[in-house]
């Protein structure tokens, strides 16, 4: 698919409005191709009475079904078989739950040059080898999700000296090292090669609330970096706002603000969102957000808080076109930002309270039979 | 965390607590008894403090916001605990019986496995205590969604009366953890399991022969729409427990069936009934409070679209609800959170359609005229309802109830018939 590759190999990734006929050509593709090999998926725009043709303008991408990341959790879709897919990935499972995403080789040659060139957009890309510390999952082969990836992959953006995990896997469950973690960061602290903390924000807070309490502080070499993914997860209830966490990595690690990146991105959505150096996450060329109102699923205007709706024509293996997330969020001008780049950005407040609980009726209905093997 | 002998322990005690664990509960069954006496007066107590708001910051921790123990608190007073007692073991209930020839002495089975549910904060603590009522040991493995509240609720239970400890253990264990589960399951007389089939089934391969298996499984229930006595109070009723419930519970509404087989009655119910239930969404606090019901609502469509099983259906979109007139006759699972199904069901083909689901039916909420009332109930109990109540008491709990059609208690004694010398 010709008009997704062209999407995605642009240069320059925050021009919204340049990019817009580009955007609505690839989603146009996207769609029919899904249409066309996934009987689910175009079932659903035949009872919705959607076709790609209605997409004319940039205003009509509110028109493409959405389906809540939910949805991929009690259902796999497929568009493609699966020994044509270059991976299958699951989301982390927060829940117990997790979904089944397929990626097929083009979304993977269309990811490259997008988080290649966002990459040194936001100064990720750096030739200076450095050691890094991974404040998640050390990747195991019983270990899918796609937020282990994104951790593994996120240290090539120097050449990796070393890594160093915080969760290793122990008789087939993941146990904390915290320890071996805080002497790999003393003895970094002495390299001549800066070291990158890569890791959930949850994990590095309460790595770094422990070495406060044991009055362990370190100053990591000039250029040393903080990358963090995938959000707080399980931990939202302890959630700290950026000022915080930002002040108390300053204070015991000695990063300076201006080098910490925070990423966002979900399986079912890989584009590859960073903080501009206001820490704000501006949509790139790559995808559209639409925020919609919570009670009724319309689209709301610009700053009002609503579900997140995210766009990308990138897959094509499973059909995630325009999928939403159990998040609340909204939209601001990119004007407001400051930092530069132009286009809106989002501010994501956290999730609503969808009982992730099992649920006693839910029980009830698993002698229906559902849920399927991937 | 582990809650053994009234402390709290880190994970990394398990092996050690469950090591020394049969030794300890072999001592605690040479001694005579618990009494009911001390479970009641310390639940009482316990439950006057909670009542008096003395662990509300504790409470607000620990419980889902928006969410409280008012259903659970009536059910701790002594009126109502004593009351459980001789509803379901009689009026002596640990008194011995004599016979010619024997004496029949009343005694706790032993040592209770309890999989404890996680669709309702305190429900882990509730099944201990049935079991601490009888007298029994009771090993708890808590839901994966406690976050701390029936470890709280065991510590305060301790604190109140000491004696209790050796009664009570609880485990936060990952499901994944067999192992230990078939430890637990070893050194029990019986097995409680809340729980979906899969919870079930798990359960029956963990209770050895030996060990006496107790299933409180998944139910669904319904409201049955014959006519009203009070329309507007009772379709309001209706309307406050859908949306308050989030319809998760086993004695939720999920569909609401009209005895009617006339597809224009439907609509207009369903016209009539939405406007209820969008003024009891309104009530839900906070912001983004309609997000869940119109998650749901969106993503069970679609799943009903991909399985090919949605024609024929009309969807009435409320804010943060929605009723769902469905073609077909079954009692099902609604897509939840305030989304209900209305269903055709004329009053002659009531039974069959329910006993397609028999094992599964919990409550009735009746909603009918009151010169049908008494000839409904007798149908509905005839096809396998355990409970029948009126529109807004679906989740209600009542004093001597008894829990999915049988009473909990009398399983958890055993007899000892004694020869006479």
């Amino acid at each position: 698919m010709l008009s997704r590759q062209r999407l995605f190999w642009r240069l320059r990734p925050y021009d919204l409005p340049g990019s817009d006929r580009a955007f609505l050509r690839a989603c146009r593709d996207n769609c029919a191709y899904h249409i066309c090999h996934c009987p689910g998926y175009a079932a659903i725009c035949r009872h919705l009475g959607f076709s790609p043709e209605q997409l004319r303008t940039i205003d009509d991408l509110a028109k493409i079904p959405v389906i809540p990341t939910l949805f991929f959790k009690r259902k796999a879709l497929f568009s493609m078989p699966q020994w044509r897919m270059a991976m299958k990935v699951t989301s982390s499972g927060t829940s117990g739950k997790y979904s089944r995403i397929g990626f097929d080789w083009g979304s993977i040659l269309a990811e490259a040059p997008m988080v290649i060139n966002l990459g040194f957009r936001h100064h990720l890309v750096s030739p200076k080898p450095a050691h890094c510390v991974i404040l998640g999952y050390k990747p195991h082969k019983s270990n899918h999700t796609g937020v282990t990836r994104t951790m593994f992959g996120l240290t090539h953006f120097s050449p990796p000296l070393s890594r160093t995990y915080a969760l290793h896997m122990v008789d087939g469950g993941y146990v904390p090292n915290l320890d071996s973690v805080a002497r790999a960061l003393k003895k970094f602290e002495r390299s001549h090669f800066p070291t990158r903390v890569i890791g959930f924000p949850s994990y590095l807070w309460f790595g770094l609330k422990r070495m406060e309490e044991l009055g362990l502080r370190v100053k990591l070499p000039k250029g040393s970096r903080i990358i963090l993914a995938g959000g707080w997860k399980q931990h939202s209830d302890q959630e700290v706002d950026k000022g915080t966490l930002y002040a108390l990595v300053e204070k015991t690690l000695g990063v300076p603000e201006e080098n910490i990146n925070e990423l966002f991105g979900a399986v079912e959505h890989p584009v590859f969102y960073n903080t501009c150096k206001r820490h704000h996450f501006h949509i790139p060329a790559y995808g559209r957000i639409i925020i919609r109102d919570p009670d009724t699923l319309e689209p709301l205007p610009m700053g009002r808080v609503g579900l997140i709706n995210l766009i990308s024509p990138l897959m094509c293996a499973t059909p995630t076109l325009s999928v939403m997330t159990d998040d609340l969020g909204y939209l601001t001008t990119g004007e407001k930002c400051g930092c530069g780049i132009q286009t809106p950005y989002l501010t994501i407040l956290g999730r609503v309270g969808m009982s992730d609980i099992q649920t006693c009726a839910a029980g009830a209905s698993e002698l229906l039979g559902k849920g399927e093997a991937f | 965390m582990i809650f053994a002998n009234g402390k709290l322990l880190p994970d990394t005690e398990r092996k050690a607590v469950l090591d020394g664990l049969e030794a300890q509960l072999d001592a605690v069954r040479t001694a005579p008894p618990l009494e009911a006496e001390t479970v009641i007066s310390a639940v009482d107590a316990l439950g006057k403090r909670l009542e008096d708001g003395e662990f509300a910051p504790l409470l607000s921790r620990f419980l889902p916001a928006g969410m409280g123990l008012d259903e659970l608190l009536p059910l701790l007073r002594r009126e109502s605990l004593e009351g459980k007692l001789t509803a379901e073991l009689g009026p002596e209930p640990f008194v011995s019986k004599d016979f010619a020839k024997t004496t029949a002495r009343v005694l706790p089975l032993g040592v209770l496995f309890h999989i404890a549910p996680g669709n309702m904060p305190g429900l882990p603590v509730y099944t201990a205590l049935e079991g601490l009522l009888t007298g029994n040991i009771n090993l708890v493995k808590l839901p994966h969604g406690d976050k701390g509240l029936s470890l709280a609720a065991f510590g305060l239970l301790v604190e109140q009366e000491p004696r209790l400890a050796p009664y009570i253990y609880a485990f936060d264990l990952p499901s994944g953890r067999r192992e230990d589960m078939k430890v637990l399951a070893a050194l029990a007389d019986g097995l409680v399991v809340w729980g979906g089939d899969g919870a079930v089934e798990a359960a029956r391969t963990l209770a050895g022969p030996g060990c006496k298996l107790m299933e409180w499984g998944h139910r669904l229930s319904f409201a049955y729409l014959s006519g009203y006595e009070d329309r507007e109070a009772e379709l309001s009723a209706l309307a406050s427990h859908i949306v308050e419930t989030g319809q998760r519970l086993c004695s939720s509404c999920q569909v609401i069936f009209l005895d009617t087989d006339d597809r224009e009655e439907g609509l207009a119910f369903c016209r009539e009934f939405l406007p209820y239930l969008e003024k009891a969404a309104a009530q839900r606090p906070g912001p983004g409070a309609g997000a869940p019901a119109s998650l749901s609502g969106h993503t069970a469509l679609l799943e009903r679209i991909v399985d090919g099983r949605a024609e024929g259906e009309t969807i009435f979109r409320g804010k943060g609800c929605s009723v769902i007139l469905r073609p077909d006759r079954e009692l099902e699972l609604s897509p939840m959170e305030g989304n209900v199904l209305v269903k055709l069901l004329p009053q002659k083909e009531l039974l069959s359609a329910l006993r397609r689901r028999k094992g599964r039916l919990q409550t009735a909420g009746l909603v009918c005229a009151p010169e049908k009332r008494e000839a409904l109930t007798d149908l509905l109990a005839r096809a396998g309802l355990t409970r029948v109540t009126r529109a807004g008491g679906m989740s209600a709990s009542f004093p001597g109830e008894a829990h999915d059609g049988e009473y909990a208690l009398r399983r958890y004694v055993r007899m000892v018939d004694v020869e006479k010398g």
